[in-house]
């Protein structure tokens, strides 16, 4: 008895069936996007790891560049490298958070900020090239900059700059306006309120945004070399005005050479990189794990 | 129409079944006396258990009112005054059951001279002309209508407050036990209809409160200001 | 210390939101303001402590003297007033700080440095919340892991910590269950004896239980403004009846 009921409802339902094929299809493509793009991923950072990871040693690390690729080290591109983040990193995130502070907690609500707001999106997503462009016309060669690390620091911070502001922008505006009313109600000033409370509360999304920008701005390759790094750098930086290179472009150098050392050598410096920027996000992920754990709007 | 007023309008419903069953048991009992019909006074008796059901029922709505519909304002004053009102009218219903029991008891008739003597009929004229106004006035909250009773509550009054001597000359003269005993049963009678025109002026008293949230109770200066037919239009204008 | 309201009116742009009010308050009374949603009771509460300035399009008319100074006189510094009358919101707001640093805060921003004052403030504040007890050995801990029903007493102890003289409170007890409702109501009435209270509620019987004088308004006006035992047993306008006795809104 129970069995026809249950026939006849499933009758009903003529497209019972269909439904069902059509969700374990869509979960079994899924699955194959998913291990498509992870497996690409995988099989290049084997690639790597079996060419290059043998060369990653102390010497490695400490050595100037050299046309022999046994004694060609790294130390000239990641001594760049920190400098330019380092350099990058105190131009751009003070500009760039205090934008973002000004825009989203005193700027006015009105046509001309819904242009600048629109407008600073689409910058971020401007080709780093013209970045280049525009860092070697104005600092390089009208501040007389030249191609130095202050230069390229400049550069990479227009670059970010958009990342940052709108990150920041965006980790203000998480912060609900009952916080703000609260402490406005207990007569605290605009500034006050911004603080010793919205600043606080949004810390933690203001320093994964700028960690992920800065991330970002270690591996441009490309507005650093037009505005004038150097590929071949004998001697390692150690002020803001001296030339210097950067660990993408010793790559970039390697892998243009024939000899299949440089490229052993290239795979080892592209896990140095690899590792940099691994170890950035990582940080920038403990940073928001914190964020969520202390703050439960 | 909300749950609150559809709660107010079946206890109002109830309340006015009430007053004319209570209504009832009076002109039954009246008449009863005056056609000394037994067999009417027993049924007046019987039915007094009827009365008392309403009671219960009445003062279970009211309860139920309060505790769950939380009455404010009109509404508050209208569940308070019916408490009031429903053991007022169990009141006047006990008094009909009384009357009625006596005239079951009496052997004879009651002699007409000795109803004469008492001025009983225009005793039972305005009783029953009060309870009229008194249904009239509770059914369309018409306080003007209920400011009579206490003028016409005088009359009884003054009946009752006479029956005391009427009644000492007529058991002076009478040598007939008989006849001494009805008069006792009749003062009683005239006891219970006085009071049964007390209960009717209580009844109207909270009327005038509900509705005007006036307090007239024990209010002897009030009330005689009532009786000035001026007043009672202004006040009720308000 | 009293409240003369005169002639307010307030604006959100086009929209009259509040007209033309005009009431007096005792000092150390709760008064209840009830009505319909929308009707103006919150914007009026929010008149008080000025924190309708925030809103930018809110325009405000008339005036609110407290203890004969007008509070929207170009002279009256907005943050030095807030920081005398205590505001208390509908869903619970504790900053996600430690439950000290959120009493302690009104404090700091009032400029107090001496730790030992604000710790004593502190303490005789979440005394006054009736929280003390519960809160006593996690001071340190975040204000986030209270119970709802406990961070409304915080916040009350906060709004508490800098001694306004005023407590607004914008339907304080709406967002909580009903044991939580009932520490705050008996709160209420103990504060009553040091502070003057307003307090919007949707909730009548919370109005007709708290406090000593009920505001009803409708549609931004002000339609009555008794004494709460009346207004609930005879209340004057028709209106005002029709509200609380449910037959409308």
């Amino acid at each position: 008895m129970k069995a026809k009921k249950i026939r006849r409802r499933l009758r009903r339902f003529k497209n019972f069936r269909k439904y069902e094929l059509q969700d374990k299809i869509f979960q079994y493509v899924g699955l194959a996007c998913t291990l498509f793009g992870i497996g690409i991923l995988f099989v290049l950072l084997a690639d790597v790891l079996m060419k290059g990871l043998t060369r990653v040693d102390w010497d490695f690390l400490m050595d100037l560049p050299s046309r022999k690729a046994e004694r060609a080290g790294i130390y000239t591109a990641w001594i760049g490298t920190l400098w330019i983040m380092v350099s990058t990193a105190v131009i751009a995130f003070p500009v760039g958070v205090g934008a973002g502070l000004y825009l989203e907690e005193y700027g006015k609500r009105n046509k001309l900020a819904n242009f600048v707001e629109i407008n600073i999106a689409n910058l971020a997503g401007v080709p780093s090239i013209i970045y280049g462009l525009l860092g070697l016309e104005l600092f390089a060669r009208a501040l007389s900059l030249g191609g130095s690390i202050l230069t390229g620091a400049l550069t990479l911070s227009l670059l970010i700059l958009p990342i940052i502001i709108v990150s920041t922008r965006e980790a203000l505006k998480s912060v609900p306006y009952t916080i703000r009313e609260a402490s406005y109600g207990l007569g605290a000033t605009k500034w006050q309120t911004i603080w010793y409370q919205v600043l606080p509360a949004s810390v933690s999304g203001i320093i994964t945004g700028a960690i992920l920008a800065i991330s970002r701005a270690i591996g441009e390759t490309a507005p650093l070399i037009v505005i004038g790094a150097l590929s071949y750098v004998p001697f390692a930086a150690s002020g803001v005005m001296d030339s210097f290179t950067v660990l993408p472009i010793q790559i970039f150098n390697w892998i243009s050479r024939p000899q299949e050392e440089f490229a052993v050598n290239a795979a080892a410096a592209i896990i140095v990189m690899l590792s940099i920027t691994f170890l950035m996000n990582g940080i920038a992920v403990f940073f928001r794990y914190r964020a969520q754990k202390k703050i439960k709007w | 129409m909300n749950l609150i007023e559809t709660e107010i309008g079946e206890l109002k419903t109830e309340l006015i079944d009430m007053t004319y069953m209570v209504k009832g048991q009076i002109e039954k009992c009246i008449q009863a006396l005056y056609t000394f019909d037994k067999d009417l006074s027993k049924e007046v008796v019987k039915n007094e258990k009827w009365v008392n059901g309403c009671e219960l029922r009445i003062d279970s709505k009211c309860e139920h009112i309060l505790a769950l519909f939380n009455p404010v304002a009109v509404d508050l004053r209208f569940v308070v005054a019916s408490l009031k009102m429903v053991s007022d009218l169990e009141r006047i219903g006990d008094n009909a059951k009384g009357i009625a029991q006596y005239i079951v008891k009496s052997e004879t008739p009651f002699d007409k001279e000795l109803i004469k003597k008492f001025r009983f009929e225009e005793m039972t004229t305005v009783t029953l002309d009060m309870l009229e106004v008194l249904s009239n006035s509770f059914e369309k909250d018409n306080t003007k209508l209920a400011r009579t009773v206490f003028a016409k509550d005088e009359i009884l009054d003054e009946i009752n407050n006479q029956a005391n001597i009427i009644f000492q000359e007529y058991v002076l003269n009478e040598k007939d036990p008989q006849k001494v005993m009805q008069a006792i049963y009749f003062l009683s009678i005239i006891r219970k209809m006085e009071r049964v025109g007390d209960y009717i002026t209580n009844i109207a008293e909270e009327i005038i409160f509900y509705v005007k949230a006036k307090v007239l109770r024990h209010n002897k200066k009030e009330k005689a200001k009532v009786k000035n037919k001026e007043e009672d239009s202004a006040d009720d204008d308000l | 210390m009293k409240i003369e309201v005169k002639d307010l009116s307030v604006y959100y742009g086009p929209d009259h939101v509040l007209k033309n009010v005009s009431v007096s308050i005792k000092k150390q009374t709760v008064t209840a303001l009830i009505g319909p949603s929308g009707c103006g009771k919150s914007t009026f509460l929010r008149c008080f402590n000025r924190m309708n300035d925030l809103i930018d399009n809110a325009r405000i008319e008339g005036e609110i003297k407290i203890d004969n100074l007008d509070i929207y006189s170009p002279s009256v510094n907005v943050n030095e007033l807030r920081k005398t009358i205590g505001m208390v919101f509908q869903k619970p707001n504790p900053f996600p700080k430690t439950i000290f640093e959120n009493v302690a805060f009104g404090l700091r921003v009032n400029g107090e440095k001496n730790k030992k004052v604000i710790e004593e403030k502190v303490e005789k504040s979440l005394h006054q919340a009736a929280l003390w007890n519960e809160v006593k050995d996690k001071l340190k801990k975040s204000a986030l892991a209270l119970s709802g029903g406990q961070q409304q007493r915080l916040c009350i102890a906060r709004a508490l910590a800098v001694e306004p003289s005023i407590l607004l409170m914008d339907e304080p007890a709406s967002a909580l269950d009903p044991i939580s409702t009932v520490k705050i109501e008996e709160l209420i009435y103990q504060l009553k004896e040091k502070y003057t209270i307003l307090i919007v509620t949707h909730n009548m019987q919370q109005a007709s239980r708290t406090s000593d004088k009920t505001a009803f308004f409708y549609m931004g006006d002000l339609i009555e403004f008794e004494d709460t035992r009346t207004m609930f047993t005879n209340p004057k306008k028709e209106k005002t009846q029709n509200y609380i006795t449910g037959r409308f809104g």
